[in-house]
């Protein structure tokens, strides 16, 4: 009776022990989220917060991280008495429209390199062709690019950098829809032909409602890295009529006196869609980021 | 709407998918293309869809040559293996698609999904999407959306094969009806020969792109063209002993057994010598006693099936299957002794595999 | 066959008139030189580059840099993604706020940076201030010691999270087979990563990698706003070397050349890992 009575404290022991192993090794990888979490966000509110603050308190040591007294002169100044609301204009259109084209464009590569098969192997030579235009470093096409559009006269317009990003989204659609295209059994559209329907039709109905949230995902990503781009247009737009928001924001930089106010109202603006977008597009960031190389 | 393929090849790269295949098919008839996997049915049926191109020969629907015709407009329906519901449309969309595709209106089209989901009893399905269906509720939706338009014929690739054993049974029987109230031309491609022999009006059986033989269900079960058919038709397979026709003596010989061969056999074998002589299970009686002329065997093992009871067995080297009564025991190793129908078996050549010898007359199709 | 074609060739016209062809025209204007007779054909632009002082120097912080930069976030990366790997509450949120840093626009970063380092009212001195410690010397991008240092310590800020959101899913993609054989099996936790979790993640590691790399190699926004490639010249890597020998000296054959190397460079170093990627695969 009493041998049976120690056994069972000293398994009790145990059990309770590794309860509280458990409960650490847990807890511990959330402490260990928390500040990576706070490590990356805080520098960003940080900058929120420059964008609120009067000048004296941006100047202030040590500086308020949460008590201030917020202003909205920065914003005012930024969009309504400087050109950043036309900076905003601009970069919303030539996003818009490039992605656009990119998207028409692409997906219909996309569809005939997912769906045809091209003799010489042809399938697998262009994608890993348009695979390598996206490794290029920006500032070997941008030097001749400059050259190219200052031969036409179409420097310091929207038309050139719509061309550009264009051409720029174009290989990262294909390789996006490509995928979703393979990744959609064949059997729905020929069921859709022999049901009647024409090749075009069946495109139509069919397939495309089925892809359309990765047509969404990847209209998405271009949206982001054209708003986001920089060098291109600091290459080919120096004026306020031509110039997107990241341009107008480094040209603040650049200057004698930095505003920094100004700066980050600009820059905080700059950011609103990424994280309405970070947001929606979380599930497929990995899989678009590795160019489809793992699956998120 | 008869069909007709006329020498028809496919070659994929450099090898041969579909040899020189010629098919009569009359109109309203049943015809099932069976064979092992990779025997060529199933590219001859897409062939036919147009979803493969023709390498060499002519595919005729009545009198019209459709190898040119593109798929959409050869009217024709499909049953595709998966079943390739459209994930994103109603079952009722689904249904409808062929006759909106046609610029058919509305309310016609309604009425015509309505009607054939009533005769498909999945009336009630008629609002959910694919997703939310059971297979065997999906493969009705299939059928539907292929008889929807009153096609010129139906093609089925192995429409079945999806389901579980007993919906399989079902179904085959469901299909049968349905194909005999419509009465329109079918060709159905399957590997599962009992799915053959009950659906069919004709088989064709294919291997390696070959057509081996195109006949009845009947005669090809009882007048085999070749060792192949004799051995896929038929479960359990057909027994085959290979050895020599010793005409001194009257008997087929090899090293562990003999079995006498009647007048008919040795007159129309006479200058054969190889050969492989071939016997249905339902054809060996397994008795035990020793009687005249039985042949003693040894158990392998039995499988009591409730109906019946196959009986493995051994003789010499040879391995055998019997059917034998539902009440029929036997201890493995025990001794057994063989009656043999020799009237009904097959004689094949040993290397061609191609039949000497029809034990009965065949009956013309 | 046309139809394919059709639907191949507007994307092909656009990539080949703005990718291809302007790499025709960059090596055109790289072999000439405008002399007093007109323009001639020369290699003097590729010449002048084993000389150039500015050149090799910019090599140089390009290599340190991307080395660094690539060190500490795959180390971070894999740490973090070994540790994680399990089952967290939040994770969409989780994730979602990890992927700020890396979808911010660069100039946005360089922005963000700026004001965070700003050695008077940043908040990284700040903080140390308040810790007590001695800021003086700390002018982080304005200190020819610091600067490089400071550019990719934000770098290292902004793509850690890809890295470990790449390497996550990589690990996640592991079936638990192998794990429970190789637990049976007897082996320890060691052995366990060295035998069975890293070759498993090779494909996401060297895509990572891959990918890291040609961004590194050729980084030229966060620089241009954080530093502009000085003090001095401290910071500046080939591309923003580049830039100035386009655009502020409008030399634009000599740029052009110096892109070459650098396409060249990327494009070695590309099918190097692509190599090993496929060996991979191929097993």
């Amino acid at each position: 009776m009493n041998h049976k009575d120690t056994k069972s404290t000293k398994s009790d022991k145990q059990g309770s022990l590794s309860v509280l192993r458990v409960f650490v090794v847990n807890n511990f990888r959330y402490a260990l989220l928390l500040p990576a979490l706070l490590f990356a966000l805080a520098p960003v509110y940080w900058m929120l917060t420059i964008s609120l603050k009067t000048e004296v308190d941006q100047f202030a040591s040590p500086p308020p991280w949460f008590v201030f007294t917020p202003t909205l002169e920065h914003y005012y100044d930024a969009f309504v008495t400087r050109a950043f609301g036309q900076y905003l204009i601009t970069s919303a259109i030539v996003a818009v429209t490039s992605t656009g084209c990119a998207l028409i464009i692409g997906t219909m590569a996309a569809y005939a390199l997912a769906r045809f098969q091209l003799p010489w192997s042809l399938n697998r030579r262009l994608s890993l062709w348009i695979l390598s235009t996206r490794m290029f470093p920006a500032i070997v096409t941008a030097v001749p690019l400059f050259l190219m559009m200052r031969d036409v006269r179409l420097l310091n317009t929207r038309a050139s950098l719509i061309i550009v990003y264009t051409a720029f989204n174009l290989p990262f659609v294909i390789w996006m829809m490509r995928g979703f295209f393979a990744d959609l059994p064949r059997d729905l559209e020929e069921a859709a032909l022999v049901d009647g329907d024409s090749r075009l039709g069946a495109l139509v109905r069919v397939v495309l409602p089925l892809v359309a949230p990765g047509l969404a995902a990847t209209a998405m990503f271009c949206l982001i890295i054209s708003w986001n781009e920089f060098l291109f247009a600091l290459v080919l737009t120096q004026t306020d009529a031509a110039m997107t928001l990241p341009v107008g924001i480094a040209g603040r930089v650049t200057q004698y006196e930095i505003k920094w106010g100004v700066m980050s109202a600009a820059a905080s603006v700059a950011i609103v869609p990424i994280l309405v977008f970070a947001l929606v597009l979380q599930k497929y960031l990995v899989r678009g980021l590795s160019m489809g190389a793992v699956k998120g | 709407m008869s069909i007709e393929f006329q020498h028809v090849s496919k070659h994929f790269g450099g090898t041969c998918v579909v040899d020189d295949l010629s098919l009569e098919i009359r109109d309203g008839e049943f015809v099932v293309l069976l064979g092992p996997s990779g025997c060529g049915k199933t590219t001859t049926l897409r062939m036919l869809a147009g979803l493969e191109s023709v390498t060499s020969g002519d595919i005729f629907i009545g009198e019209e040559r459709i190898n040119d015709v593109p798929t959409q407009h050869r009217d024709l329906a499909m049953v595709f293996q998966s079943y390739a519901l459209y994930p994103h449309m109603t079952i009722a969309e689904n249904i409808g698609y062929p006759l909106r595709v046609r610029k058919i209106e509305k309310t016609e089209r309604a009425k015509r999904v309505n009607r054939v989901a009533a005769m498909l009893e999945i009336e009630s399905l008629l609002e959910r999407k694919p997703r939310q269906l059971s297979g065997g509720e999906r493969q009705r939706v299939a059928l539907a959306r292929a008889i929807v338009r009153e096609p010129r014929a139906y093609l089925m690739d192995e429409p079945l094969s999806n389901l579980d054993a007993r919906l399989r049974v079902q179904m085959r029987g469901e299909l049968k009806r349905l194909q005999h109230q419509l009465g329109t031309t079918t060709i159905y491609v399957t590997h599962d020969q009992a799915e053959a022999m009950t659906l069919a009006s004709r088989v064709a059986v294919m291997r390696k792109g070959r057509l081996q033989q195109f006949d009845t269900p009947m005669n090809i079960y009882n007048h085999p063209a070749n060792r192949f058919v004799a051995e896929f038709v038929g479960s359990p397979s057909m027994n085959f002993v290979e050895g020599k026709v010793d005409f001194d003596n009257g008997t087929f010989v090899n090293d562990s057994l003999s079995i006498l061969l009647n007048a008919s056999q040795l007159s129309e074998l006479t200058g054969q010598s190889d050969l492989t002589i071939g016997i249905r299970p339902e054809h060996i009686q397994v008795l035990t006693e020793p009687h005249d002329g039985a042949i003693a065997a040894s158990v392998y093992v039995t499988e009591l099936m409730g109906n019946e009871t196959f009986v493995f067995l051994s003789v010499g080297t040879n391995r055998l299957i019997a059917r034998a009564p539902a009440d029929f025991r036997a201890e493995v190793e025990s001794k057994v002794w063989l009656r043999l129908a020799i009237e009904k078996a097959h004689f094949f050549d040993l290397v061609s595999g191609d039949v000497c010898y029809f034990p009965v007359r065949r009956s013309v199709p | 066959m046309l139809l394919p074609v059709l639907f191949i060739a507007p994307a092909l016209a656009v990539l080949l008139s703005l990718s291809i062809y302007p790499l025709i025209y960059s090596v055109t204007i790289s072999l000439q030189q405008e002399t007093s007779a007109g323009v001639t054909w020369s290699f003097e632009n590729f010449a002048r580059l084993a000389s150039d002082n500015f050149f090799l120097t910019a090599m140089a912080h390009t290599f340190v840099y991307t080395i660094a930069a690539l060190t500490c976030e795959f180390l971070l990366g894999l740490g973090l993604a070994l540790l994680l790997n399990k089952q967290i509450r939040g994770r969409g949120l989780f994730r979602a706020s990890l992927l700020v840093p890396m979808m911010l626009p660069t100039v946005v970063v360089g922005v963000v940076w700026r004001l965070m380092l700003n050695p008077n009212f940043g908040a990284i001195n700040g903080t140390l201030k308040q810790l007590g410690i001695n800021t003086e010397s700390l002018t982080w991008t304005a200190s020819p010691r610091l600067a490089m240092l400071s550019v990719i310590a934000v770098d290292v800020w902004q793509w850690t999270p890809f890295v470990f959101l790449v390497l996550l899913a990589g690990l996640q993609a592991i079936p638990q087979g192998p794990y429970e054989a190789a637990l049976i099996d007897g082996s320890s936790r060691w052995q366990t990563f060295r035998h069975v979790t890293l070759p498993l993640l090779k494909p996401a590691i060297l895509i990572v990698l891959l990918l890291r790399t040609m961004d590194l190699l050729r980084v030229f926004d966060q620089i241009f706003i954080l530093t502009e490639g000085g003090p001095g010249f401290a910071t500046e890597t080939i591309s923003l070397y580049i830039y100035r020998t386009a655009f502020r000296f409008f030399d634009f054959g000599y740029a052009a050349a110096m892109s070459f190397v650098l396409l060249a460079l990327t494009s070695v170093i590309s099918a190097i890992y692509i190599r090993f990627l496929q060996a991979k695969e191929a097993v």
